[in-house]
């Protein structure tokens, strides 16, 4: 077979030339000030931006920002149900999808779903589930978009507000809202709504009691509707950041219903007094 | 999922006895059922093992494969996950029914074992950054009467125990050039330490409480469990919400207290059981899968 001479052959897989960049700074410290200025230990969660209906084609829809952390968030729905075989059609049915962005992350990503992006989609569907009221949608589908543009860390917290919101503000009938909030134990201390780099340092030197923790929460009904958490964390630790998580969720909330205000008011105007 | 019909009378039946301590088949509530355990049931891999419990039946299978280390971590080897969910078990899995239940089963297996001390990574690795061990964890569910994720965490440390990876050495030729020499003998393998490797509990909430390693019946009742992976000394590796409905942060609480215990109780045994199967040698009766 001749050779093709002009053509230089890559190698069949590459890596980002970052990798292999030598880092003498990765491990974070693990005590005084977090890089971006917030103290440790404390419920101090990144000041969040949120806007309701950006995109006009949806029936609703969201778009958070927390530091660099950009998400958005379509509904679409109620509408028939494209699965007829469904045995129970007394009640509606909620699907989720989340996806990142190619280029949301320091590394390429694929348009691809992969297994990371299905087992949010997951969370995010059993997050959200307990707060619709399906049985008010018999025969019907709710479908709920969610798209990272940025991953700057807590993607799965801000993305269960998001889409919360966004359902709010399609109209569909809702117990609650859904707040989201994590938390990274880094040895005895912790920090709220981690940053990417904060999310992925595990260089510190005390490896017992390190893992992260996401909870979606119900606010208003004081109910749990999602829990996540992975790494090597003892019970106490555990129990001591769900309540963390929840008051976090709790800082969070005046913004929301701010929010969701502000797009009920540009939706539907008060009569003017005269 | 695999689930049953079960009607409000017997929903009623189920729940007021749970709220009295009693279950339907005479267990409390922090009572597993009936479990049977055996190792090295198929001969093809490095170590397997299958566990029924009451009726759910999963095999696991072992395989160690030559591979390179992931870019980040050029000094550890890796586990692969994979959980098939066969259609033998229910027609609901035929085709790509199960697809969704083997992700989810996958995924939340990635989790338990995403720490630095369940399996002692840096053993698997030949030399860094080149060539290391990668464990190939296959699940098949053979029967699902519910309580999967015990059942599989349960199989996994028993085949984890039993995985023999042989022993290989590495030798530099005059050009620095790298071969890897595989032992002659087949008894010279590698053992793993599966002290700390997590065992899942699977806590249903039944009305007010909470139970143990819940059948389809139970399961039926209850609107969302916790799971909860611990260690031999306590640790929580991961700690999931599943299900449909949402919890009380109370509730919360006590699930983990109680996972936590339960889970603790459940390694001593287990290694007990282990240790005493694998001293029978070659003397031990094999079971297969119709004892």
């Amino acid at each position: 077979m001749p050779t093709d001479t002009k053509r230089v052959r890559g190698p069949e897989v590459s890596q980002s030339p970052l990798l292999f960049v030598s880092k003498p700074a990765t491990a974070l410290p693990s005590h005084g000030p977090r890089t971006d200025g917030r103290p440790r230990d404390q419920v101090d969660v990144r000041p969040v931006f949120v806007r309701c209906g950006l995109v006009s084609q949806a029936k609703g829809s969201a778009y958070i920002e927390a530091g660099n952390t950009k998400l958005m968030s379509c509904v679409y729905g109620p509408r028939e149900t494209e699965r007829k075989d469904e045995t129970d059609m007394k009640c509606g049915r909620l699907t989720t999808d989340m996806r990142f962005a190619p280029f949301s992350c320091p590394e390429r990503g694929s348009w691809i779903q992969g297994s990371q992006d299905k087992d949010l989609s997951l969370m995010l569907h059993e997050s959200l589930q307990p707060a619709v009221c399906l049985h008010k949608y018999p025969r019907s589908q709710i479908e709920v978009n969610v798209m990272v543009l940025e991953n700057s860390g807590s993607v799965l917290a801000h993305a269960v507000t998001c889409a919360s919101l966004a359902l709010a503000d399609a109209g569909i009938e809702m117990y609650d809202l859904v707040l989201g909030c994590a938390v990274r134990q880094d040895g005895s201390s912790y920090v709220v709504d981690p940053t990417y780099k904060e999310e992925n340092s595990c260089s510190s030197a005390s490896s017992e009691n390190q893992g992260g923790l996401t909870v979606a929460f119900l606010p208003s009904l004081n109910q749990i509707s999602g829990l996540q958490s992975d790494g090597e964390m003892t019970e106490e630790t555990l129990t001591a950041g769900v309540r963390t998580c929840i008051e976090g969720c709790y800082k969070i909330y005046p913004v929301i219903q701010q929010a969701l205000a502000k797009a009920v008011r540009r939706a539907a105007p008060p009569p003017s007094e005269s | 999922m695999a689930t049953v019909q079960v009607s409000e009378a017997e929903k009623v039946y189920i729940l007021h006895g749970i709220r009295d301590d009693l279950r339907v088949d005479g267990r409390g509530c922090e009572d597993y059922r009936h479990t049977e355990i055996e190792t090295d049931v198929v001969s093809n891999t490095d170590g397997s093992a299958k566990v029924t419990l009451g009726h759910t039946a999963v095999l696991v299978g072992i395989k160690a494969d030559l591979g390179k280390p992931k870019p980040m971590l050029p000094k550890e080897g890796y586990l692969e996950f994979f959980v098939d969910c066969s259609a033998n078990a229910t027609p609901e899995f035929e085709g790509r029914g199960g697809e969704e239940l083997g992700t989810e089963l996958s995924n939340t297996l990635y989790k338990v074992f995403n720490n630095k001390h369940s399996v002692d990574l840096k053993s698997l690795c030949i030399s860094p950054g080149e060539h290391c061990w990668v464990l190939y964890v296959d699940v098949l569910l053979l029967q699902c009467d519910g309580n999967l994720y015990d059942a599989i965490s349960i199989a996994i440390k028993a085949a984890l125990f039993s995985t023999k990876i042989p022993k290989v050495h590495i030798s530099a030729d005059e050009e620095g050039a790298k071969e890897i020499e595989l032992s002659d003998d087949p008894y010279d393998c590698m053992r793993l330490n599966v002290e700390n490797v997590p065992c899942i509990v699977t806590l249903c909430k039944v009305g007010h409480r909470h139970v143990v390693d819940a059948t389809l019946q139970e399961k039926a009742c209850s609107v969302a469990s916790l799971i909860i992976s611990v260690t031999q000394k306590g640790t929580v590796t991961c700690m999931r919400k599943v299900g449909g409905g949402s919890l009380d942060p109370e509730s919360i609480f006590e699930m983990t207290e109680a996972g936590k215990r339960v889970g603790k109780a459940l390694h001593a045994p287990l290694m007990d059981l282990l240790q005493q199967e694998e001293r029978l040698g070659t003397k031990r009766q094999k079971v297969g899968f119709l004892g």
